[in-house]
C-alpha cells in the first residue's frame, strides 16, 4: 500500500506545476472569454462605461454580418488547400532529406530556415516579392493587372504559398523522425523481394508513418485555420470584393477578422462571441480529423 | 544498371539544388537590402548594395541606439526563452510519464484537455489573460505583468499542450519492462523517472527544445501584451518593431536587426543539429 | 551522474526565476517616471531626446514610447494597457470617436497656460482636454518643376475642370515628362487611411467654411446629398483614372511617396509629414500643394488641421508633472525647439515664432496664412466604418470592380445603413 500511496505522491508532484500553469493561463482566461462574449465588454473608458449582460445578441449578429460569413467560407478554403500542399511539400522535402543525394544536410538546415522568421516579417518579405520582384521581371509579369496581390483568388494563392514556405521545414522534421523510425530491415527485405522504388514508398513508407500523419493533419489543420501573422503583413486582408450585396475584404481570415472586429472596430465583446464561434467550429473539425487518421492508423 | 541510376540520381541532384536555392531567395533579399540605405532598399530592392560594410554600421548603430534598448532586449530574449525552454523541457516530460503510467479516467481527461486547448485561437484568451494576471497580482502581490517571471509563466501555459503531446507519444513507445526492472533494483519513483525515463526521452528533447525555442524566439503578439511597449523588460521582436512606424517603416534598420536576430538562432540550430541526428538514429535503432 | 545533472538542472532553472523575478518592473509610486506614450515613430528620437533633456532640468522623469507598427497600433495599445492597469500618464487620441472611448478618465485641461495659445484645442462641452501635438494639413502635393514644363499654372487648379483639363494634358505628355502616370494615390486594404481618412474629406468639408458641419450631421443622420456625392464620385474616379495602378492597388506608403520623390508622377496624395521622407530622398526640386478639385465650383483651399491631440490620464499618480511637461513644450525655447526644428512640425500655438523648413510644411503655412483652409471631419464616423465599411467601397472602384454608377449607390446605402 506504501506504494500505492507513493505512486500517488509522485503522481501530483509531477502533475501539478503543469495543471496549476495549464488552469491559471489558459483556463481562467478562456473561461472569462466566454462570459466577455454575453456581454457588451469593451476594454476602454469610455462614459457610462459598465458591464451590461447582452444575451446571445453579439453570436445572432455575427451570424448575419456578411463578412463574418466570408471569413469563414475563405478560412475553410484556404485551409482545405493549405493542408494539402503543406504537407505534399514537406513529404517531398522529407524524402530528399533522408535520400542518398549529396547535399542533404544543407538541404535539411536550409528548408528549415524560413521557420525561424517571425511570419510578420515573412509576410512583408514576400509581399515585396510578389509587388516588386515580380513584376520586375518584365512581360506579362509587369502588367499591373496581373499583380498577384490584387485579386481575390491569386490572393489567396499567396497565401497558401507563403504559409506553406514558412511552416513546410517544421513539418518536414515531424516526417523526417517518422521516416528514419523505420526499420530498414524491411526495405532490404523488399528490395530482394524485387520492389522497385516507388512501390517501396508505397507499400512500406506510407503505412509505418501512418502516425505521423496524424499529428501533421492536426498541426497543419489547425496551423493554418489560426493564420494570423502572414495574413496581416502579407494581405493586410485585402484585396475587396462582393458578398450578399457588400463590399468586403477578400482574404480577411477568421483570426484576422477577429481581430479586427476588436480592435479597429472596437468591439471586444463581439470578437471573444466570434472567437468562440471559431473555436468551437475548429474543436469539431479536429475531432473528425484525429478520429478518421486513428481509424486509418489501425487498418494500416 | 549503374549508368542509369547515376543519370536519374544527377537530375534528382539537380532539381534538389534548384529547390534548395530557390527556397533561400528571401533570404538573400533580407541580406542583400540590410546593407542599403532606406530609401535605396525601397527604390531598387533587386539591386546589390553599393556599400556592403553598411549592414555592420547598422548593427552598430542598432546596438548602441538608446530608444530601442536592442542589448537589453537582447538579453531578456535569451533569458526569457532558455529559462522557458528548460522549465517546459522540465515539467511537462514529468507531466507526460505520470499522465501515460496513470490509467485513470481522470489522467485520460487531463491529457484531453492539454490537447484539446492546441484548438483554443489566442484572440478569445488575449485580453481576459491581461485582466486576470492584473487581479492576481493585486491579490497575491506575484508580478506577473511587466515580469520576465510573467513572461515564463505564460509561455509555460501556452506551451505545455504541444509539448506534453509530443512527450506522450514518445513515452508510450517506451517499453514499460525498463521501468519495473528499475523498480526491482531498488529505484524510488523518482530514480525511475529520473534515471531510466528522462534520458530515453533524448530525441524528444531536442525536438521539442528546437520548436518551443523558435516559437518563443520569434514570438510578438504574447510579449506585446504581458511585458506591454517601451516598459523594461523587451524580448527582439518588440524591438524590432519599433523600426516600423505607423506609415514609415525604416527597412534598413528593421531588416538588419531581423539578420542579427536571425544568426543565433540558426547557430543554436546548427549546435543543436548535431544532438538531433544522435538523438533521432538512436531513437530508430531502438 | 546523470540525477545530478538533472538536479543541477532544476536548480539553475529556479535560480533563473528568482533572478529573473528580482529585476521586475518598478510598480512602485515612488520616484516612477511619468509615461507619454505616442503614435509618430518618425519623431520617437527627437521627443524621447527632448524628454531627457526635459527630465534633467525640470526634476521629474519622464519615459517616451512611441507606437508604430499598424494604422491603429497606439489604440490596440492603450486597450492592453487598461486591460493591465498600466495606462500612460499622457497619450495621444485622434478626434471624436477616440476621445469617446476613453472620456470618463481624461483630465479637464481648461485652465493651463497654453489653452490661450490655440485656436485648434480638443474641446467637449465647453471643456478643453486635449493639447494639439501639430497642425498638420494636405490638398494634392505636386512637383512644381514637372508642372511649369507642361505649361500648366499651379493657382489654376481649384475645380474639377481644371484638373480634368490638366490630367489629359499631362498624361499625354508622359514621355516628355519622364512619367509613368500622373497620380501617385495608394487605395489598397493596408493603405485604406488613404481614401477614407483624407480624400474622405473632399466630400466632407471641401468648400466649406472652416468647422462648418452641416454635409457631416446630415450624413450621420443618413441624408445624402446626391448632387454633392456624385461630384465627389467624379473626383474621385478622376484621380484613380490617372494614378499609377500598381501603386494604387497594391502599393504601400513608401512606394507611393517615391514615386512622387523620384519624379515619377506630378502628383502626391499625402500630406506635409512626408517632408522627412522626401529629405532622405534627396529631393530638390520645388514643390507645393494645390486644392481638391471634387467640386465643379472652385475650391481654393487645402485640408489644414490638427489631428491628433496629447491628453492627460486624470488618474495618474503626477498629474502636476504632465502638465507641467505639456506647458514647458510651449514655453520654454528648448521645448519650442524640439517642436519646430527637431521634429520638423508645424506648430498649433500662436506664440511660437519658429517656421519648419521642409517644403510642404512651407506651402501649408502659407495656406494658413492666407486663411485658405478647410477642416478634417473624418473623424466624427468610427474607425469601423471608415476601414471596414468605406475602404473596400475604394477599393472595388479602385480595381475596376464597380464603376462609377455603383460606386455612388454603395457610398449611399453605407451612410444610409450606417449602424455606428
Amino acid at each position: 500500500m506504501a506504494k500505492d500511496r507513493n505512486s500517488t505522491v509522485v503522481f501530483w508532484v509531477f502533475l501539478t506545476p503543469v495543471l496549476f500553469a495549464f488552469v491559471m493561463v489558459i483556463i481562467i482566461p478562456f473561461l472569462l472569454g466566454v462570459f466577455y462574449s454575453f456581454t457588451d465588454w469593451s476594454s476602454s473608458a469610455g462614459s457610462g462605461a459598465g458591464l451590461k449582460f447582452v444575451g446571445l445578441a453579439n453570436f445572432v449578429q455575427s451570424f448575419t454580418d456578411p463578412a463574418f460569413i466570408y471569413s469563414f467560407i475563405v478560412t475553410f478554403i484556404y485551409t482545405g488547400i493549405n493542408v494539402i500542399v503543406l504537407n505534399v511539400v514537406a513529404l517531398a522535402l522529407a524524402l530528399i532529406v533522408t535520400s542518398r543525394l549529396k547535399f542533404r544536410n544543407i538541404y535539411r538546415v536550409g528548408f528549415f530556415v524560413p521557420n525561424l522568421i517571425g511570419g510578420l516579417i515573412l509576410g512583408y518579405i514576400w509581399q515585396f516579392i510578389f509587388n516588386n520582384a515580380i513584376p520586375a521581371l518584365g512581360g506579362i509579369f509587369a502588367n499591373p493587372d496581373n499583380l498577384v496581390l490584387s485579386k481575390s483568388a491569386t490572393s489567396v494563392a499567396a497565401l497558401v504559398i507563403v504559409g506553406t514556405w514558412q511552416y513546410a521545414g517544421y513539418i518536414m522534421m515531424i516526417y523526417i523522425a517518422a521516416i528514419e523510425s523505420v526499420p530498414q530491415e524491411l526495405y532490404e527485405a523488399a528490395k530482394i523481394d524485387g520492389a522497385v522504388g516507388f512501390q517501396r514508398f508505397i507499400r512500406i513508407t506510407v503505412p509505418m508513418i501512418a502516425q505521423a500523419f496524424t499529428i501533421t493533419m492536426f498541426l497543419t489543420l489547425v496551423t493554418s485555420f489560426k493564420q494570423f501573422d502572414v495574413n496581416v503583413s502579407l494581405t493586410a486582408g485585402g484585396p475587396s470584393t462582393m458578398f450578399m450585396g457588400k463590399p468586403i475584404f477578400a482574404t480577411q481570415l477568421l483570426a484576422l477578422h477577429i481581430y479586427d472586429t476588436a480592435f479597429a472596430a472596437n468591439h471586444l465583446a463581439m470578437a471573444q462571441a466570434r472567437a468562440v464561434i471559431f473555436f468551437l467550429v475548429l474543436v469539431i473539425i479536429s475531432t473528425l480529423q484525429v478520429r478518421a487518421n486513428k481509424k486509418r492508423e489501425i487498418e494500416a | 544498371m549503374k549508368q542509369k541510376r547515376s543519370a536519374a540520381t544527377l537530375v534528382l541532384e539537380a532539381l534538389a539544388l534548384i529547390l534548395f536555392l530557390a527556397y533561400l531567395i528571401p533570404f538573400a533579399l533580407i541580406l542583400v537590402n540590410s546593407s542599403k540605405d532606406a530609401f535605396a532598399v525601397t527604390a531598387n530592392p533587386m539591386a546589390l548594395p553599393k556599400d556592403p560594410g553598411l549592414i555592420f554600421k547598422n548593427m552598430v548603430s542598432i546596438w548602441t541606439n538608446n530608444n530601442i534598448a536592442y542589448p537589453s532586449s537582447f538579453l531578456s530574449s535569451i533569458i526569457i526563452t532558455v529559462l522557458s525552454v528548460v522549465v517546459l523541457n522540465l515539467l511537462c516530460s514529468q507531466a507526460a510519464w505520470v499522465l501515460v503510467r496513470t490509467k485513470t479516467k481522470f489522467s485520460q481527461l487531463v491529457f484531453l484537455m492539454f490537447v484539446g486547448a492546441m484548438v483554443i485561437p489566442f484572440q478569445i484568451i488575449m485580453f481576459p489573460l491581461l485582466s486576470w494576471f492584473r487581479e492576481v497580482t493585486a491579490i497575491t502581490g506575484i508580478g506577473l505583468l511587466r515580469t520576465r517571471f510573467g513572461m515564463i509563466f505564460a509561455y509555460l501555459g501556452f506551451g505545455l499542450s504541444l509539448t506534453v503531446f509530443m512527450f506522450h507519444g514518445f513515452i508510450k513507445a517506451i517499453p514499460y519492462e525498463l521501468e519495473e526492472a528499475a523498480t526491482i533494483d531498488g529505484n524510488g519513483k523518482f530514480g525511475v523517472f529520473y534515471r531510466i525515463v528522462f534520458p530515453l526521452l533524448s530525441p524528444i528533447h531536442a525536438t521539442v527544445i528546437v520548436l518551443n525555442g523558435m516559437w518563443i524566439w520569434n514570438d510578438y503578439l504574447l510579449p506585446l501584451l504581458v511585458l506591454g511597449k517601451g516598459n523594461r523588460v523587451q524580448t527582439i521582436p518588440l524591438a524590432v518593431a519599433n523600426f516600423a512606424g505607423a506609415y514609415v517603416k525604416q527597412w534598413d534598420l528593421m531588416l538588419t536587426a531581423i539578420v542579427m536576430a536571425i544568426i543565433p538562432i540558426i547557430v543554436l540550430f546548427l549546435a543543436a543539429q548535431r544532438y538531433i541526428i544522435k538523438g533521432i538514429v538512436a531513437g530508430s535503432i531502438k | 551522474m546523470k540525477r545530478i545533472l538533472t538536479l543541477s538542472l532544476v536548480l539553475l532553472g529556479l535560480a533563473g526565476l528568482v533572478f529573473a523575478n528580482g529585476t521586475q518592473e518598478g510598480s512602485t509610486s515612488k520616484g516612477s517616471p511619468i509615461v507619454l506614450m505616442q503614435n509618430k515613430p518618425e519623431i520617437g528620437a527627437a521627443l524621447s531626446a527632448y524628454g531627457d533633456a526635459w527630465s534633467k532640468t525640470s526634476g521629474i522623469p519622464i519615459t517616451i514610447k512611441s507606437i508604430g507598427g499598424t494604422s491603429n497600433g497606439l489604440g490596440q495599445q492603450l486597450q492592453a494597457d487598461y486591460a493591465a492597469g498600466d495606462m500612460p500618464d499622457i497619450f495621444v487620441i485622434q478626434g471624436l470617436q477616440d476621445y469617446k472611448q476613453w472620456q470618463s478618465i481624461l483630465l479637464d485641461l481648461s485652465g493651463q497656460k497654453w489653452v490661450d495659445q490655440t485656436s485648434v484645442p480638443f474641446k467637449d462641452n465647453g471643456k478643453v482636454y486635449g493639447f494639439p501635438v501639430s497642425i498638420e494639413g494636405w490638398g494634392l502635393a505636386y512637383n512644381a518643376d514637372l508642372l511649369q514644363k507642361a505649361g500648366i499654372d499651379p493657382k489654376s487648379l481649384v475645380d474639377y475642370g481644371a484638373y480634368k483639363a490638366a490630367f489629359a494634358k499631362l498624361d499625354a505628355m508622359k514621355s516628355a515628362l519622364g512619367i509613368n502616370a500622373v497620380v501617385s494615390m495608394a487605395a489598397s486594404p493596408g493603405m485604406s487611411w488613404v481614401v477614407t481618412d483624407h480624400n474622405f474629406n473632399s466630400l466632407l468639408s471641401n468648400g466649406l467654411p472652416y468647422g462648418d458641419l452641416s454635409v457631416v450631421n446630415a450624413l450621420l443622420a443618413g441624408n445624402v446629398d446626391s448632387s454633392r456625392l456624385t461630384q465627389y464620385a467624379n473626383w474621385v474616379q478622376l484621380l484613380f483614372q490617372y494614378s499609377d495602378k500598381a501603386i494604387l492597388t497594391t502599393g504601400n506608403y513608401d512606394a507611393q511617396v517615391n514615386a512622387f520623390a523620384t519624379q515619377k508622377t506630378v502628383f502626391l496624395h499625402q500630406g506635409n509629414w512626408v517632408d522627412p521622407n522626401l529629405k532622405t530622398a534627396g529631393v530638390t526640386f520645388k514643390m507645393g500643394f494645390a486644392p481638391h478639385g471634387s467640386m465643379n465650383t472652385p475650391t481654393d483651399g487645402i485640408f489644414v488641421a490638427a489631428p491628433s491631440f496629447y491628453v492627460v490620464d486624470k488618474n495618474s499618480k503626477d498629474v502636476a508633472g504632465a502638465e507641467q511637461f505639456l506647458n514647458d513644450m510651449v514655453f520654454t525655447p528648448a521645448g519650442q525647439d524640439f517642436i519646430v526644428n527637431k521634429a520638423g512640425m508645424i506648430p498649433a500655438f500662436k506664440n511660437i515664432d519658429l517656421e519648419p523648413s521642409g517644403p510642404l510644411s512651407k506651402s501649408v503655412e502659407q495656406w494658413m496664412k492666407a486663411g485658405k483652409i478647410y477642416s478634417w471631419n473624418q473623424y466624427y464616423f468610427s474607425g469601423d466604418f471608415r476601414s471596414q465599411v468605406l475602404g473596400p467601397i475604394y477599393n472595388q472602384l479602385a480595381t475596376n470592380q464597380i464603376d462609377e454608377a455603383k460606386f455612388i449607390q454603395l457610398m449611399t446605402d453605407a451612410f444610409k445603413n450606417r449602424k455606428n
